[in-house]
């Protein structure tokens, strides 16, 4: 007899569950938009768009996501799914979010605009969210600078507007957001699978991707580089992209190796 | 469903859970797994689940190695007192799940023993007292009929009755629809009618593996005078003796034939069989 296969179905079901998840998200997010606006109108009549501030969230909302992903494991096997399946359904859903996220939030912000337009008043801010980095004063001493580029890559990730276009700006989120799942993916299959050692010395490596990651988004995407990276600059654009694909590759890699022949806790 | 366990190792660090364990089970038949505390009873059965692999060793189930398979993880569920203090989820998502992704679920038959167990179904399981929950791991061993079905002291906290329903249940299901059913219980008293075999594990090896008729008629409890129990039970093996004055009970672990019990009958001495109860309790007790 043949056997249908597994993973769409797992792929489907982590899918719609992570969704009602970011559903939930984008309507904190939403709040805190709407929250923004009333207060604006009480200063200069200028506000965000809800793309942007949903941009800025989305990041710690998959890495999170990402990290509790590892917790689907014993449920799937404990229904007779390999965790074969369990990989490859997790990473489809995942990718599925990642790219329901930012279609959700734009086709938001789109909203939010026509709503705003019939205020007059209230205008919508030009976003220039890249041009921070190059404005942060970093530290001398080397810890300073890898805490730095930690929290530079979270607040502020390789920001293309959606105005300017909006097919790249879905993309680049998308590509962002997946990665950042991906490195907590890794990060939560090493602590079940390491212990809390093993964990934290992913942690490290996870971070260690992020800040790659980030900077070569931004030689590819000609943004400004913090200074203390602008060594890159050398690199060529193709070169670049191979090593963000590559970084994909090492974060599947890693959590397939360790979550092949995990031992499911009872 | 034929499941091979061959030579298995199982080793946490310098401890040896399983050592060198061998059994073979070729029929739908209910097998009844005995062990004390820490003998290694749930770290062979999460390896037959394939929750995780051995240290050394094969087993098959149905001549496929069953860890990573597909074909064969679908057809063996693992019922185990499941920690379910996260578990947000109702008894309806729950069910839901398992009619995704078991072949044989019943759903029928599954709302049938929700009912049965009284089982709120809109309640987070979370919320279920430790009974209810392990009442819900009955329905859903009982409802996803895999052809190999695991129940591992699924038990815990159910009141009498709610154990009651559970064995009834169990007999009747296996009658419907014979499957291979390993139990693995310390109610030996309570469950030992339901068992067709008994694997009894001690310290991580396999003790003994035997049809259950032929493992209760082994057992005996010789009582009289001590020197003719004594001079009865020289040659056979000894597993538990207790003396008051000058009689003396000495417990066998041997098939009496209807000539030994014949002589027994003329000597004076009183002979009962053991309970499995009992069988368990001396042949797994540490040695003084």
């Amino acid at each position: 007899m043949k056997q249908n296969a597994i993973y769409p179905k797992v792929a489907l079901d982590m899918f719609v569950v992570q969704l009602t998840w970011a559903l939930g998200f984008l309507g904190v997010m939403l709040l805190v938009h709407i929250g923004k606006i009333i207060a604006s109108t009480f200063g200069d009549y200028e506000v965000d768009s809800y793309f942007n501030v949903v941009f800025i969230a989305a990041n710690i909302f998959m890495f999170v996501v990402g990290i509790l992903c590892v917790n689907f494991l014993p449920h799937y096997v404990s229904n007779g799914v390999t965790r074969k399946d369990y990989f490859k359904g997790a990473l489809i859903g995942a990718l599925g979010l990642s790219v329901a996220l930012p279609v959700i939030a734009s086709i938001g912000s789109l909203l939010s605009k026509v709503i705003l337009n019939l205020f007059e008043k209230i205008t919508i801010k030009e976003a220039d969210i890249n041009s921070v980095i190059t404005d942060i004063e970093t530290d001398s001493n080397i810890i300073g600078n890898i805490v730095d580029s930690v929290v530079q890559s979270f607040i502020v990730p390789p920001y293309i507007d959606p105005t300017s276009n909006f097919v790249l700006a879905i993309a680049i989120v998308s590509l962002n957001i997946f990665i950042y799942f991906l490195v907590g993916w890794l990060i939560g299959v090493a602590f079940y699978r390491l212990g809390t050692l093993g964990g934290l010395l992913f942690i490290v490596i996870g971070l260690a991707l992020i800040i790659v990651k980030d900077a070569l988004l931004r030689l590819i995407l000609n943004l400004p580089l913090p200074p203390k990276l602008a060594f890159i600059e050398s690199l060529s654009n193709s070169i670049g992209g191979i090593i963000i694909v590559a970084i994909i590759l090492l974060a599947l890699f890693g959590i397939r190796s360790l979550s092949k022949n995990m031992t499911v806790k009872l | 469903m034929n499941i091979s366990v061959e030579h298995i190792n199982l080793n946490y660090g310098n401890f040896n859970a399983l050592q060198d364990v061998t059994f073979e089970i070729n029929s739908p038949k209910i097998y009844g797994l005995l062990g004390r505390n820490g003998a290694g009873k749930t770290s062979l059965l999460s390896i037959l689940a394939s929750y995780r692999q051995p240290s050394s060793g094969s087993i098959t189930i149905n001549g496929e190695s069953p860890f990573e398979n597909a074909k064969v993880m679908q057809q063996v569920a693992f019922l185990y007192k499941k920690d379910y203090k996260e578990e947000t989820d109702t008894i309806k998502g729950m069910l839901q799940d398992a009619e995704r992704y078991r072949p044989n679920f019943d759903k029928e038959y599954a709302e049938y023993l929700v009912k049965k167990f009284k089982l709120d179904t809109k309640k987070p399981i979370k919320k279920f007292s430790t009974g209810m929950q392990s009442a819900l791991n009955v329905v859903l061993g009982l409802s996803i009929r895999t052809p190999i079905t695991i129940f591992d002291e699924v038990y815990l906290g159910m009141d009498a009755p709610s154990r009651d329903i559970f064995y009834k249940e169990l007999l009747a299901e296996q009658e419907r629809h014979p499957r291979t059913i390993i139990l693995s219980t310390h109610l030996v008293s309570e469950m030992e009618y339901l068992f067709d075999e008994v694997i009894m594990l001690d310290q991580g090896k396999v003790l003994l593996h035997e049809d259950y008729d032929s493992l209760i008629n082994k057992g005996f409890k010789i009582t009289g005078n001590s020197e003719i129990v004594d001079n009865f039970v020289q040659s056979k093996k000894q597993i538990n003796m207790e003396q008051l004055g000058s009689t003396k009970a000495v417990t066998i672990y041997e098939k009496l034939n209807e000539k030994d019990i014949q002589a027994a009958r003329q000597l004076g001495l009183d002979i009962a069989p053991l309970t499995l109860h009992e069988l368990f309790v001396h042949l797994t007790k540490e040695e003084d």
